[in-house]
């Protein structure tokens, strides 16, 4: 009877209760799409760094880090390709030769980074062959080259241009090549759009005297995958190459991860507190309209353990209509613009210029939603504590007697 | 008749503002099982008080109150819940039924807390509420009810939890003269029928009329105990 008479006691002011349920839905609504925006962010980020640039692992030769001198190659490439091709848990596989030079167009001329890839491994692995916005992805002529749009644009260069790279060869010659730009791509990665020259690894391999050498060998992985300890398995397994994962190799995408996560906790305990005073104040507005009702409990033989409880049920009664209501509402945002996106085209120029898509789409994982339904009710029942203690602080015969 | 309370020397001092106000100043007063009996005096006379006291809602400032042999004056607040709950029935002059309970569930309120089973607690609610005549009105709220009504189901609450007495402090001051005349009716009938032992305060006349004994206070002192 005790929950009969909070349920009931929820409903007594309608309106009143319905301001703090409307609150509550308001606040879950806000932490939800605040969330699951700020993870469509987050993760739009990483997955278009993942995916276009750097791929869940790479393993170079331990020295080609550092200075990224050609003559450091992979070891024993071939061994490293059998043994990632038979882990499930590797998706694709692509291998890379990398040098850094220059790039010249008639008119201009840059540092860029010079990777010669496998054309249809690459499209796998980081699906290049979908960035290109001009042009085609490596077709069949002579030294193709594909460059993103900020650098196409810094050449000012168009799709069959001609440009030269230039760089050194194994054995420190200066060597250059004239290639035609076969494509131009769109990417929202800055290292893409502005300092890569994609070309077919023979071309490359062969400018540089070394027809085999691989120096990075790129991954992606299924869902799900713990990243860092695949990359962990593959040093034990090739002590003599370099395995990274993505973590490991961009450092600030994990920190980006990390800032976002505080921001996001830093939300929640603001939504979280102004809805504690919202349910203080309300409970508290019901208890004091009830002093004499409360009093007249304690006389009769209500314990005031009790009468707390009553009042802490009162509270979760409130959370559990507002609650559900608000996480409704929000998995419902959620869930229709994580399907249609959420067109941020306006700001195009200024997101793209700091690596992001234009089109963002909110997603928010189960684990998300426990932590705000679990937050929402470790704050209805510890601002329900003072109003509940409030209630039990009157003397009966006081309250019985009040106005 | 066995004695059932018995108030030595109390009295009771407020400290509300500066100056204390001495309530009540050594009351000494017996009451037998199955009395019907009356707390007169003017307003401010310690009526109340007394019946707080009595009741094991107020301590005295001095003095001690036994109920039934058992001094509750030195009870903890917690065992005087309980106290209350098994042994003394409350009818409030305002009736203070729960708004939000219909009638029956407010007479089954005070069963629930006894902890008394679902069934037992719906023989007796409708038990009582027959006695009263409201048994039409078993599901309806205090406020569909006229305050003659609301103090009926007080009552009936009241005598739910089979206490030892029942206090009514004012009971008929809300009420018209029909609906007090009618209340005081009925509790004179459960009172010869069940012996139940009513305390009550007043300072309507139609009500002492009603009493077997008054006992009446002023200024916080009994000035006079008569039976009848």
């Amino acid at each position: 009877m005790l929950a009969r008479i909070a349920w009931r006691n929820v409903w007594r002011n309608k309106a009143r209760s319905g301001v703090v349920i409307g609150s509550m839905i308001v606040g879950i609504w806000a932490l939800a799409f605040g969330g699951g925006f700020m993870q469509s962010f987050l993760t739009g980020y990483i997955q278009s760094a993942i995916q276009h640039e750097i791929s869940n692992g790479q393993i170079h030769h331990p020295e080609f880090d550092k200075d990224q001198n050609i003559k450091y190659s992979i070891h024993n490439p071939e061994k490293i390709l059998t043994y990632l091709s038979q882990q499930k848990s590797v998706k694709k596989i692509c291998e890379r030769s990398i040098v850094n030079g220059m790039i010249s167009s008639s008119r201009q001329a840059t540092g860029v980074k010079i990777v010669g890839v496998d054309p249809e491994e690459e499209a796998q692995v980081t699906q290049l062959g979908s960035l290109v916005a001009d042009g085609e992805y490596f077709p069949h002529v002579s030294h193709p080259v594909l460059i993103g749009e900020k650098l196409a644009e810094k050449l000012k260069v168009k799709a069959k241009s001609k440009v030269v790279l230039t760089f050194q060869d194994v054995h420190g010659n200066i060597t250059a090549g004239r290639f035609r730009v076969a494509g131009i791509l769109h990417a929202a990665s800055l290292v893409i759009n502005e300092s890569s020259a994609f070309v077919l690894r023979e071309d490359i391999n062969q400018l540089l005297g070394i027809p085999d050498a691989v120096h990075e060998i790129a991954y992606t992985t299924t869902v799900g995958t713990d990243d860092l300890a695949l990359s962990n398995q593959l040093t034990k397994m090739f002590p003599d190459e370099k395995t990274e994962s993505w973590q490991e190799l961009s450092p600030s995408l994990v920190f980006m991860q990390e800032w976002m996560g505080a921001i996001l906790k830093i939300l929640i305990v603001i939504i979280m507190l102004a809805l504690a005073f919202g349910i203080i104040n309300t409970m508290l507005m019901a208890v004091l309209e009830r002093i004499r009702e409360l009093g007249v409990l304690m006389a009769l033989g209500m314990k005031r353990s009790r009468v707390f409880t009553m009042i802490m049920i009162e509270t979760i009664f409130l959370s559990l209509v507002g609650g559900p209501l608000g996480l409704l509402a929000g998995y419902a945002t959620v869930s229709y613009l994580g399907e249609k996106g959420i067109d941020l085209s306006n700001y195009s120029k200024g997101l793209e210029a700091i690596g992001y898509e234009n089109i963002l789409y909110p997603s928010l994982g189960l684990t998300d939603y426990s932590q705000i339904v679990i937050g929402v009710l470790i704050t209805a029942l510890l601002a329900s504590i003072y109003p509940a203690w409030k209630a039990i602080q009157y003397d009966p015969v006081e309250a019985i007697h009040s106005l | 008749m066995a004695t059932l309370i018995q108030a030595t020397e109390v009295s009771k001092v407020y400290h509300k503002t500066t100056v204390p106000v001495n309530a009540l100043n050594g009351v000494t007063l017996r009451i037998e099982e199955g009395e019907f009996t009356a707390i007169v005096g003017p307003s401010g006379c310690g009526k109340t008080t007394l019946l707080n006291i009595l009741g094991g809602l107020d301590h005295p400032t001095q003095g001690k109150v036994e109920i039934d042999g058992t001094d509750i004056t030195t009870m903890k607040d917690s065992d005087l819940i309980d106290f209350r709950l098994h042994t003394i029935g409350f009818v409030f002059q305002a009736y203070n039924l729960i708004p939000v309970l219909t009638a029956k569930e407010n007479i089954e309120f005070i069963m629930l807390l006894q902890k008394k089973s679902k069934k037992e607690r719906e023989i007796r609610a409708i038990e009582l509420l027959t006695r009263m005549g409201m048994v039409d009105k078993a599901n309806q709220r205090p406020g569909e009810l006229s305050g003659g009504q609301q103090q009926r189901v007080a009552v009936a609450r009241a005598l739910a939890s089979n206490p030892r007495f029942i206090l009514a402090d004012e009971p008929t001051a809300n009420l018209d003269s029909t609906s007090a005349s009618n209340l005081l009716d009925l509790m004179a009938e459960i009172n010869r029928e069940q012996k139940a032992t009513f305390v009550f305060s007043t300072h309507d006349q139609r009500v002492m009329d009603k009493a077997r004994r008054l006992v009446t206070l002023r200024d916080g002192a009994i000035i006079s105990d008569i039976t009848r």
